[in-house]
């Protein structure tokens, strides 16, 4: 179980995932609806997870993610991404992202996904 | 599907706003290229996408992918979005907001059949580049940790025992070759790759067949190293130990030297790079730190219970803004007005049995009732922006049908009105604006013969003035014609070819206003293209607003609407009329004077009175009331410029109510704006002082 910081631009897919890993018993240190904000929330909040949104107004969730590398290279960051995205998610796992979920989110894919990547 | 039920309300209010932004940058994108407003329609359709495969709207989610399809295309620089192509995606967008709006009353989206616009768009995509392109990917493709370099490459090499390992990924798995990164990079963390199969071009090109096989240089062990490997989708680990270099095979050994090339490739590029390489060891000490977590028991343990408290403290900090249903604020304020009422009884009651500290607990009631009141007449206060940036799409679309060039400027969309107004005035607006399309700008030809620019200008404005909110349309089109609603008003029998001879341009904006005068004639036809400005008075009144308008033959006209911010608790003074009371607003009201039978004249069928050297018209309300013989006080009320009086028996006081609408069964009761519940239980009508005057 972890504290994990959610950043998405749309409260509905915040919200959803939210309710998923509340069933998986984490906890969410926060939220955040792009990417600039999710980057100071991280400092500030220091999750020991991170789900990151890619498509987002601002700061998109690549140029975050090496933000949020920047400042914690041990930071553990989990891409949201849909099917025909391949290639921004293998960016962004060159980048130093340590795994993905895709939408639609699927909750025990989900669960797996960040239980596999908070104990690794 | 039903367990995404509980989020409908958010997808449906998300996805409106998504919907909206989509067509405000398509419209930005039709005065010509604007990659901000590209970037903004593909993030807007990617996450309509997103939201609806989520709630398993498929109908709406394969439109919205196609539209994805065609802006990551344009996004790429590969297309541009021609005028057909702009109106093909704003058909798109009209059946996104079709399917919006069944599903908000519970629909799926199977409503719409989005198979035409998906049809056209494919085919579209195939014109411009057969199949889908790729996403470009950025030049910065270095795993994060790099390469080592030569040196230590060699030296992990000799000092460290070599393994081979085989990964296998699910079937099932959506990304295979994805996976298969993740596990190299965990790996690499670990130690030294000294050959992967199939290469890593193969991953990145998407051609992996989901299992992997990479000799490591590692000291970290065998578990550690299959557990950095195992994760989500991995069907299989295999790890063995290999026994020396001569176990290596000759190939494998030409992979370490491409790789060593490469390596010194990427170090060269990773010293531009805006990211971090990290050293070996700080990893390992994370991950060892993370290890210690017992598995599974319970939540990770903060450094101390300090930290923990002010994490939480962040976490209260962070909500600033909720989204709330409307409904629930509808119900509030319900409970709010039927406080205002009962504040009425209690100060009743108090007043009758002459109770002292009651009389001093309703101060202090009455003090938070209206602190209460004023703080959720804010809260249901939305921006003009809500309905103005629907409104760009609705003159492009009148100028595109009429053959008109129009520019449209919208100022002061950040002024904001009640909810309840906001309802009401969104038809109204909507149908000036439209009117000023089609009726006020010129085709361009006839501009240009009358001097004018060929594109016509229509300006929407509002602003926030002392207690009211205005809201301008301007437009420099040709104006009202007044011969052309003479001629009208005759032939529909409304005044006397005489009449007409003396037809002013006031009298001609007055027989606009009319009923009977416009073609429609139902409140339906407001949202059509039927010229019904009694509708649009009508409906602007019924908001407690009133409408103006200016006009100057070939040069425009100006229509002016004036808004109360909020309506729904109003001041009222309550008089009586043959036993029976009222309600008339405040804000209409002019003076209270008393009644002077003697000054009261006859003038054909009506009766008018002298006051202050003033005729004003009387206003009987015997049809309301019956007819009263004890009338003494006269109340004088004005609507714009016009004043009358309405002679009443006595008048009770001034009273803060609640005004209810009337009831759908009774309908529009000219005279009457609504009803009100006093202090004592008893309901009485609120007269609509500008339908009378």
């Amino acid at each position: 179980m972890g504290k994990i910081l959610i950043v998405d631009d749309t409260l509905f897919m915040r919200t959803l995932l939210k309710n998923i890993l509340f069933s998986g018993g984490h906890t969410i240190a926060g939220e955040a609806g792009d990417g600039e904000d999710g980057v100071s929330k991280y400092k500030e909040l220091k999750p020991d997870l991170v789900t990151m949104d890619i498509v987002m107004p601002k700061m998109n969730g690549i140029e975050a993610l090496k933000a949020i590398k920047e400042f914690d290279p041990a930071a553990k960051v989990i891409m949201c991404t849909a099917v025909g995205q391949e290639q921004m998610v293998k960016l962004a796992i060159k980048t130093g992202a340590k795994g993905y979920i895709i939408k639609p989110f699927q909750a025990p894919k989900v669960l797996e996904e960040v239980k596999s990547v908070l104990t690794s | 599907m039903s367990e995404f039920e509980a989020y409908r309300g958010l997808f449906v209010a998300e996805s409106r706003e998504n919907h909206e932004n989509l067509v405000m940058n398509l419209l930005l994108l039709e005065k010509g290229p604007d990659q901000r407003a590209i970037d903004e329609i593909f993030r807007s359709v990617h996450t309509l996408k997103g939201a609806s495969a989520s709630m398993g709207f498929s109908q709406m989610e394969r439109l919205c992918h196609a539209m994805e399809d065609v802006f990551s295309l344009v996004r790429s620089g590969a297309a541009v979005v021609s005028p057909e192509l702009g109106n093909l995606l704003l058909a798109c967008s009209d059946l996104i907001e079709q399917m919006l709006d069944d599903i908000e009353s519970g629909g799926d989206s199977s409503s719409g059949n989005p198979d035409d616009q998906v049809h056209a768009l494919r085919q579209w995509i195939e014109q411009y580049g057969g199949t889908r392109k790729k996403e470009k990917e950025s030049p910065v493709s270095t795993p994060v940790g790099g390469l080592p370099d030569e040196s230590s490459l060699i030296t992990a090499a000799e000092r460290c025992p070599e393994y081979e390992m085989c990964i296998t990924v699910a079937d099932e798995c959506m990304m295979k070759d994805v996976r298969a990164m993740l596990a190299l990079g965990n790996l690499e963390a670990l130690g030294t790759v000294l050959s992967v199969h199939p290469p890593r071009e193969a991953l990145d090109e998407g051609t992996f067949d989901g299992t992997l096989r990479i000799v490591i240089a590692s000291d970290a062990g065998v578990d550690t190293l299959k557990t950095a490997a195992t994760g989500t989708e991995i069907l299989n680990v295999e790890i063995r130990v290999m026994e020396g270099p001569a176990d290596m095979a000759p190939d494998t050994m030409q992979d370490v030297t491409s790789l060593l090339h490469s390596a010194c490739d990427t170090a060269q590029q990773a010293e531009k790079k805006p990211y971090v390489v990290i050293p070996d060891g700080e990893i390992r000490a994370a991950e060892k730190q993370e290890i210690q977590v017992p598995d599974g028991a319970g939540p990770v343990k903060p450094a101390g219970d300090d930290k923990k408290q002010s994490s939480s403290a962040d976490k209260t900090r962070e909500i600033k803004n909720l989204r709330v249903d409307i409904h629930q604020l509808d119900h509030i304020m319900n409970l709010i007005e039927d406080l205002v009422i009962n504040r009425g009884r209690l100060r009743q009651i108090a007043a009758l049995h002459k109770i002292k500290e009651m009389d001093e607990a309703i101060g202090m009631v009455d003090r938070s009732v209206s602190e209460l009141h004023s703080l959720m007449m804010n809260i249901r206060m939305i921006p003009l922006n809500h309905i103005f940036n629907r409104l760009p799409r609705v003159v492009r679309d009148v100028a595109q049908h009429d053959g008109k060039e129009v520019e449209f400027v919208i100022d002061g969309g950040e002024t904001e009105l009640d909810r309840s107004v906001m309802d009401g005035l969104n038809d109204p607006l909507l149908h000036l604006i439209r009117n000023a399309v089609n009726h006020g700008i010129e085709s361009p030809d006839v501009r240009t013969q009358t001097g004018k620019s060929q594109q016509g200008h229509i300006r929407l404005s509002a602003r926030r003035e002392q207690d009211n909110v205005i809201i301008e349309l301007t437009d420099d089109g040709a104006g009202i014609n007044v011969g052309k609603v003479r001629a009208k008003a005759i032939e529909k029998g409304l005044i006397t070819p005489e009449a007409a001879e003396t037809f002013t341009t006031d009298q001609a904006i007055e027989m606009l206003f009319q009923p009977g005068f416009s073609t429609a004639d139902k409140i339906s036809d407001i949202s059509g293209r039927g010229v019904g400005l009694d509708v649009v008075k009508r409906s602007i009144e019924a908001l407690n607003g009133t409408i103006r308008v200016d006009t100057t033959p070939g040069k425009g006209s100006r229509f002016e609407l004036l808004l109360p911010p909020t309506m729904a608790i109003v001041d009222v003074m309550i008089v009586r009329i043959n036993k029976k009371r009222f309600g008339i607003p405040i804000s209409s009201i002019v003076e209270v004077a008393n009644f002077r039978r003697d000054d009261t004249h006859h003038i054909g069928k009506g009766e008018a009175i002298l006051l202050r050297d003033e005729v004003l018209q009387i206003l009987r309300l015997d049809e309301m009331a019956g007819a009263s013989q004890e009338c003494e006080i006269l109340v004088v009320v004005q609507y714009q410029k016009r004043k009358c009086c309405i002679p009443v028996d006595m008048v009770e006081g001034k009273q803060e109510v609640v005004v209810k609408p009337l009831s759908s069964f009774i309908g529009v009761t000219r005279g009457v704006s609504g009803v009100t519940i006093l202090g004592d239980g008893a309901i009485i009508p609120v007269l609509d002082v500008n339908s009378m005057v």
